[in-house]
C-alpha cells in the first residue's frame, strides 16, 4: 500500500470543480399559500426545537392574530404543504393555535422589532382582522395609528360574527389588547362618516378605509322583508352581544358560507332546529368542510340545489317556495346551476336566516376604480393632489373575504403607505414585489424591514425536491375536540388544546422546506471534509479550495436547503 | 463433522470460521446464497461481522478495501457482470496490498442473458493481481477458502475463490467442516502490517510517480511469485491438520499417459469418470486439473505434462480473437519446454452446457485421430444455427 504523511493541502482540488453546492434557503409552499405569507417552515422548526415563544413571535413579524387564525383560519397553507404528497399535511392551525395559547398561558409579551418614529399619522376605520392588523405594521413601521370604531368594542367580525364556539372571547380580547400594548389607539363607538372622513383628512397623513362588509345581501325574492325574515349576521351579532333569541321550532338558513353554518349551529345551541337551504351542493359550499360536517352531525339539516323564490307568511310560520337547480356543469371548481325546468317546492318553517354573503354597509365604504386608484392584490390606494393618501382593504377591496385575506390587506397597505411616505408613489409596485413570497401575492413585513428572510430564493420547494428518505411515515395529529353531545348544548370551544409533547411531534413532521435546520448532513457526508463548522448563523461554509462540487452535500440535504450551480471561470 | 452442504454453504461455513469481521455484497445470482447465509449469520450474531448492504458490486469492492484498510478480515462474493462492474478496484484491492478474499461463482456474461457456469468472467481478470484458485467440489471449496485467507494475507494480495456455478453451487455433498478450534490453528488471527490509525494519519493510496511506481509493481509480480511457493507450504500445514491436499496442479495417470487432458472446476470430476472408463478399455489417457490459475505455476505444469504424447485443454471460457484461455496460459508454459507434446483447444460447456462424459470421449477420439490440432480451438457440440433474414 503507497503511503504518505505529507500534507496534500497543497494540491487545492477545488479548482478541479465545475458545478459549486451553496447554502440557499428556498421558499416553503406553505408560506407562498398563506396570504399573510408566515414563515411556517421556520415556525415549526422552532416549535420542534421547543422554541414556542421565538416561534410565537416568528408568527407575530406576519400576523398580529396566531390566536384568531389559528382557530378560524381556512388554513390554505396545508392545502399547499409538500408533506401532503408524502403522508398528511401538517396540521399548520392545530401549531399556530397551540403556540398562541402557550403565549397566552405564560402571558408572554413579544419583542417586536420597531423601526424609528416616523412623522406621519394614519387613521385607520374599522377595528376588524384588517384594520388592526394594519395598525400593528404600520406602528412596526414607525407609524402613529388610530383606529375608529363604530361598535362599541373592537374585534369587527371576529368580536360580532364568529360564534364563540370557533373563537371564544379571551383569545380575541388578548390579541387585541397585545395591539394597543404596541401603542395602537383604538377609539369604539366613533364610525366614520363622511363628515368625520373629511376632519381625519386634515390631521393624518392616510385614511385606511376598512369597515367590512357588514350588510347581508338581500336575496331579490318577494316577501324577505316580512316579520319571520331575519338577518344572518344581525343574529349572530345578537347572540355574541349576548342576547338569547327565541328559536324554538324550525329555522331555515339561506346560504353556503361560513354565516350560514355559524347561524345554523347557534340555533341548534340555542335549543331550536335548523335547515340550511343552498342552492348548490354540499361540496360547493364555501364554509369550511370541517365546520360543515360538524353542523351535520351536530343534526343540522342540509338541503341542497334550492334556492328560495318566494316567502310568505301563514298564520305565524315561513313559507317558503323553493325553485330546484341543478348541476350544469362546472364553473370556478364549483358547481354551475341552472334551474331544474319549473320543479318547485314549499317548505314551512318558524323563521327563515338571510346569510347568502354580505356587502358594504354604506356605498362610499367600496373603493374607486379607475384612473387615480391603484388596485393591488389585497388593497385598493388613491392618490389625489392636495389630500392624503387613502387605503381601501380587508373585505372592501378582497375577492376572498376571509380573515387572513383582511390581514393581508392590512399588511400591503402598511408596506404601500410606507413606501409611499418614504419613496414616493412610484416606489410602492417595486417595493410590493421585492417583499413577496414566493410567487406572491402574499408579502412578508420581515422582508419589508429588512430581515434575514429576505436572503431567501424565492424559489417555491417542490415535493420532488425533498429528499424524503430522511423523513418516516407519520400520521398526522388528530384535534382534540368536545364530543359532539357536549357541544350542541353548550357555546363551549370546540377544539381544546393541544400538549407540547403532540404539537412538537407534529411539528417534527415538518418538511421545513427550502430551510436549513442544521442537520449537518452536508458535513456528514462531504468527502473532501470541505464543509467546515463556523461561529456564522449559517454554522458552517464551504471550503472552496478542495470542495470538488460534486453535489453529495445538496443531494444529501434532506430540505433542498443548499443549491448546486455551474461554476463561472 | 461431515456436513451435506451446497457449494455456496461450504464456502460460508469457511468465511464464519476465518472469523471474517466485515462482509458486503450485492446479490446476484448464481452467488446469492453465499451472501444469504451470511447476512444471517451476522444478523443472529453466529458471526461477529457487520453486514454492508451495498447499491452496487463496485461500492461493495469499495467498502471493502475500506474496510480492509483498517485492519480487518473482510469478504464478498460476486458472479458475472457483477465481477465485471468491479474491474477497476480489483486492481485497486491488489495495488494496495489488501489481502481480501472474494469467492466467485463463475456465470455467463451477458448478452444474451444467462445465470449459468462459463469461466469468462474471472479469467477476464486474470491481469488484475488477484491470486486465482479453481474448485472441483464443495470439500474442497470450504478447504480452499480457509486457506484464502492464511494465502492472501501470507503475501498481502487478494483471492478469488472459484465455482462453477450450480454444479458446485447449489450442489449438495457431503463435506467435512472443521470445528472453530481447528480452523483456528490452522489460521490465526488477522495482523494487518499496514491499517488506518487516527492516531498517526496518513493517506492511503497518494499520487506515486514514476520514479517509485515500477518498484511498487515489481514487489507485487515478486509477491506472486511468492504464493506460488506459499501455496504448497500452506496446503502442508493443512493436510498435517485436515488430511487433505490439493495441490497447485493435480496430475492423475500421467506417468504412462499418451493423451492428457488439462482441465478446471467441475469437469474435472467428470473427467476422472471417463478416465477411468477409457482406461479400462485400453486407452492411455491422463489428466491434469489445474487449480491455481493465477500465479499460474508454470513448472508444475510442465513438470505434469512432459511425458504425453498429446494435450487436450478443455476450456469453459473464450477469448475473442485468440483460444481458450487455459490453452493460451498451457500453450504459454510448454513453449520454452524442451520436447513438449502439441496442444489441442477444445471449448465446451459455453453458458452453462452440459459437458457429458460422450463430450469429453469425443474430444478424446479428436485428439487421438488428429497428429496435429486441425487449428487453435476446436468447439465441440455446437448445433446448426439459422441466423434468420
Amino acid at each position: 500500500m503507497p503511503r504518505s504523511t505529507l500534507s496534500t493541502e497543497a494540491n487545492k482540488t477545488g479548482s478541479w470543480r465545475y458545478l459549486r453546492p451553496r447554502y440557499e434557503e428556498k421558499t416553503a409552499p406553505c408560506s407562498a399559500a398563506c396570504p399573510a405569507g408566515e414563515d411556517i417552515g421556520k415556525i415549526e422548526m422552532l416549535t420542534t426545537q421547543g422554541l414556542f415563544k421565538e416561534a410565537w413571535e416568528t408568527i407575530l413579524r406576519e400576523n398580529p392574530f396566531p390566536g384568531v387564525c389559528g382557530r378560524v383560519c381556512f388554513h390554505p397553507c396545508e392545502r399547499s404543504c409538500n408533506r401532503g404528497e408524502f403522508d398528511d399535511p401538517i396540521a399548520i392551525h392545530s401549531l399556530e393555535r397551540f403556540l398562541a395559547d402557550t403565549a397566552e398561558r405564560y402571558d408572554l409579551k413579544p419583542l417586536m422589532e420597531r423601526l424609528p418614529g416616523r412623522p406621519e399619522k394614519v387613521a385607520i376605520a374599522g377595528a376588524g382582522p384588517s384594520g388592526l392588523a394594519a395598525a400593528w405594521f404600520l406602528t412596526q413601521l414607525g407609524y402613529a395609528c388610530d383606529v375608529y370604531e363604530a361598535s362599541p368594542e373592537a374585534g369587527g367580525i371576529l368580536r360580532w360574527g364568529i360564534p364563540v364556539y370557533r373563537l371564544p372571547l379571551a383569545a380575541l380580547q388578548r390579541e387585541i389588547a397585545q395591539i394597543e400594548a404596541q401603542g395602537v389607539r383604538i377609539h369604539t363607538g366613533r364610525p366614520v362618516t363622511p363628515d368625520f372622513l373629511r376632519d381625519l383628512e386634515k390631521s393624518y397623513s392616510a385614511v385606511y378605509l376598512a369597515c367590512g362588509h357588514g350588510r347581508t345581501t338581500s336575496l331579490r325574492v318577494p316577501g324577505e322583508e316580512s316579520d319571520g325574515v331575519g338577518d344572518g349576521l344581525k343574529f349572530l351579532e345578537g347572540v355574541r352581544g349576548g342576547g338569547q333569541p327565541a328559536v324554538k321550532g324550525v329555522s331555515a338558513v339561506i346560504g353556503g358560507g361560513n354565516t350560514a353554518v355559524d347561524v345554523a349551529r347557534t340555533i341548534v345551541r340555542l335549543g331550536g332546529e335548523a335547515l340550511i337551504l343552498y342552492r348548490r351542493r354540499r361540496q360547493d359550499m364555501p364554509a369550511f368542510g370541517d365546520e360543515v360536517q360538524m353542523a351535520l352531525d351536530e343534526g343540522v339539516k342540509l338541503q341542497e340545489l334550492v334556492a328560495p323564490v318566494r316567502i310568505e307568511q301563514d298564520g305565524g310560520r315561513t313559507l317558503v317556495t323553493l325553485r330546484h337547480m341543478r348541476i350544469a356543469g362546472e364553473e370556478g371548481g364549483r358547481g354551475r346551476i341552472e334551474p331544474d325546468g319549473d320543479r318547485t317546492s314549499r317548505v314551512v318553517v318558524d323563521r327563515l336566516y338571510k346569510a347568502t354573503g354580505a356587502e358594504a354597509a354604506e356605498g362610499w365604504h367600496n373603493p374607486p376604480a379607475g384612473k387615480g386608484a391603484l388596485a393591488l392584490s389585497h388593497c385598493v390606494l388613491s392618490l389625489r393632489d392636495g389630500r392624503p393618501a387613502m387605503a381601501w382593504g380587508g373585505d372592501l377591496a378582497n375577492d376572498i373575504k376571509s380573515v387572513v385575506h383582511a390581514v393581508a390587506s392590512g399588511k400591503q397597505a402598511a408596506i404601500a403607505l410606507d413606501t409611499l411616505f418614504r419613496e414616493g408613489l412610484d416606489a410602492v409596485l417595486l417595493k410590493l414585489e421585492s417583499c413577496t413570497v414566493g410567487n406572491g401575492p402574499s408579502l412578508s413585513m420581515e422582508i419589508h424591514m429588512g430581515g434575514e428572510r429576505r436572503l431567501r430564493n424565492r424559489h417555491v420547494v417542490a415535493y420532488g425536491e425533498i429528499n424524503t428518505d430522511y423523513f418516516r411515515y407519520a400520521p398526522r395529529m388528530t384535534q382534540p375536540r368536545l364530543v359532539r353531545e357536549e357541544r350542541v348544548r353548550t357555546f363551549t370551544e370546540i377544539d381544546l388544546r393541544v400538549s407540547g409533547n403532540i404539537a412538537m411531534r407534529e411539528a417534527e413532521r415538518c418538511f421545513n422546506c427550502g430551510l436549513c435546520n442544521q442537520c449537518d448532513n452536508c458535513h456528514l457526508f462531504c468527502p473532501d471534509m470541505s464543509v467546515i463548522h463556523d461561529q456564522s448563523a449559517q454554522g458552517r461554509h464551504i471550503n472552496y479550495d478542495y470542495c470538488k462540487g460534486c453535489g453529495l452535500c445538496v443531494v444529501e440535504c434532506p430540505r433542498n436547503a443548499m443549491t448546486l450551480e455551474e461554476e463561472i471561470r | 463433522m461431515k456436513q451435506v452442504l451446497e457449494g455456496s454453504q461450504a464456502v460460508a461455513e469457511a468465511v464464519r470460521l476465518a472469523g471474517v469481521q466485515v462482509v458486503s455484497a450485492y446479490p446476484i445470482t448464481p452467488q446469492t446464497h453465499i451472501v444469504e447465509i451470511l447476512s444471517d449469520y451476522c444478523a443472529t450474531g453466529k458471526m461477529n461481522a457487520k453486514f454492508l448492504r451495498v447499491e452496487s458490486e463496485h461500492s461493495c469492492m469499495a467498502a471493502l478495501i475500506g474496510a480492509q484498510s483498517a485492519g480487518v478480515r473482510t469478504f464478498t462474493a460476486t458472479s458475472g457482470q457483477g465481477l465485471a462492474l468491479m474491474h477497476e478496484l480489483l486492481h485497486w484491492a491488489s495495488g494496495a496490498r489488501l489481502p481480501i478474499v472474494m469467492a466467485e461463482v463463475n456465470r455467463a456474461l451477458a448478452p444474451g442473458w444467462n445465470i449459468w457456469v462459463d469461466q469468462t468472467d474471472t479469467l477476464a481478470q486474470r491481469d488484475t493481481g488477484w491470486i486465482q484458485l479453481y474448485c472441483e467440489d464443495s470439500q474442497e471449496v470450504i478447504d480452499t477458502t480457509l486457506q484464502a485467507y492464511k494465502l492472501a494475507e501470507s503475501v498481502a494480495l487478494p483471492v478469488m475463490v472459484v465455482l462453477d456455478a450450480f454444479f458446485l453451487s447449489h450442489t449438495y455433498e457431503p463435506v467435512d467442516v472443521p470445528s472453530q478450534e481447528e480452523a483456528d490453528r490452522f489460521l490465526p488471527p488477522y495482523e494487518a502490517r499496514f491499517q488506518l490509525d487516527t492516531a498517526a494519519p496518513c493517506s492511503f493510496g497518494p499520487l506515486v510517480p514514476p520514479a517509485v511506481y515500477m518498484e511498487m509493481r515489481h514487489d507485487m509480480a515478486a509477491a506472486m511469485d511468492t504464493a506460488l511457493t506459499n501455496f504448497a507450504r500452506i496446503e502442508d500445514d493443512y493436510e498435517r491438520l485436515f488430511g487433505r491436499r490439493y495441490g497447485a496442479v493435480e496430475a492423475v495417470a500421467c506417468d504412462d499417459a499418451e493423451i492428457v487432458f488439462v482441465t478446471s472446476g467441475t469437469i474435472t470430476s467428470t473427467t476422472r469418470l471417463v478416465l477411468e472408463n477409457l482406461r479400462g478399455r485400453g486407452e492411455k489417457l491422463g489428466m491434469v486439473k489445474i487449480k491455481l490459475f493465477r500465479p499460474f505455476p508454470v513448472e508444475e505444469v510442465r513438470k505434469a505434462l512432459e511425458g504425453a504424447k498429446k494435450i487436450a485443454v478443455i476450456d469453459r471460457n473464450f477469448s475473442f480473437g485468440a483460444s481458450g484461455i487455459f490453452a493460451q496460459e498451457v500453450r504459454a508454459a510448454l513453449y520454452n519446454a524442451p520436447d513438449h507434446a502439441p496442444v489441442f483447444g477444445y471449448i465446451a460447456g459455453i453458458g452453462g452446457r452440459d459437458v457429458t462424459p460422450e463430450v469429453l470421449e469425443e474430444i478424446y477420439w479428436k485428439t487421438k485421430h488428429n497428429a496435429l490440432p486441425e487449428r487453435e480451438s476446436v468447439w465441440i457440440g455446437l448445433q446448426e444455427v439459422s441466423h434468420g433474414s
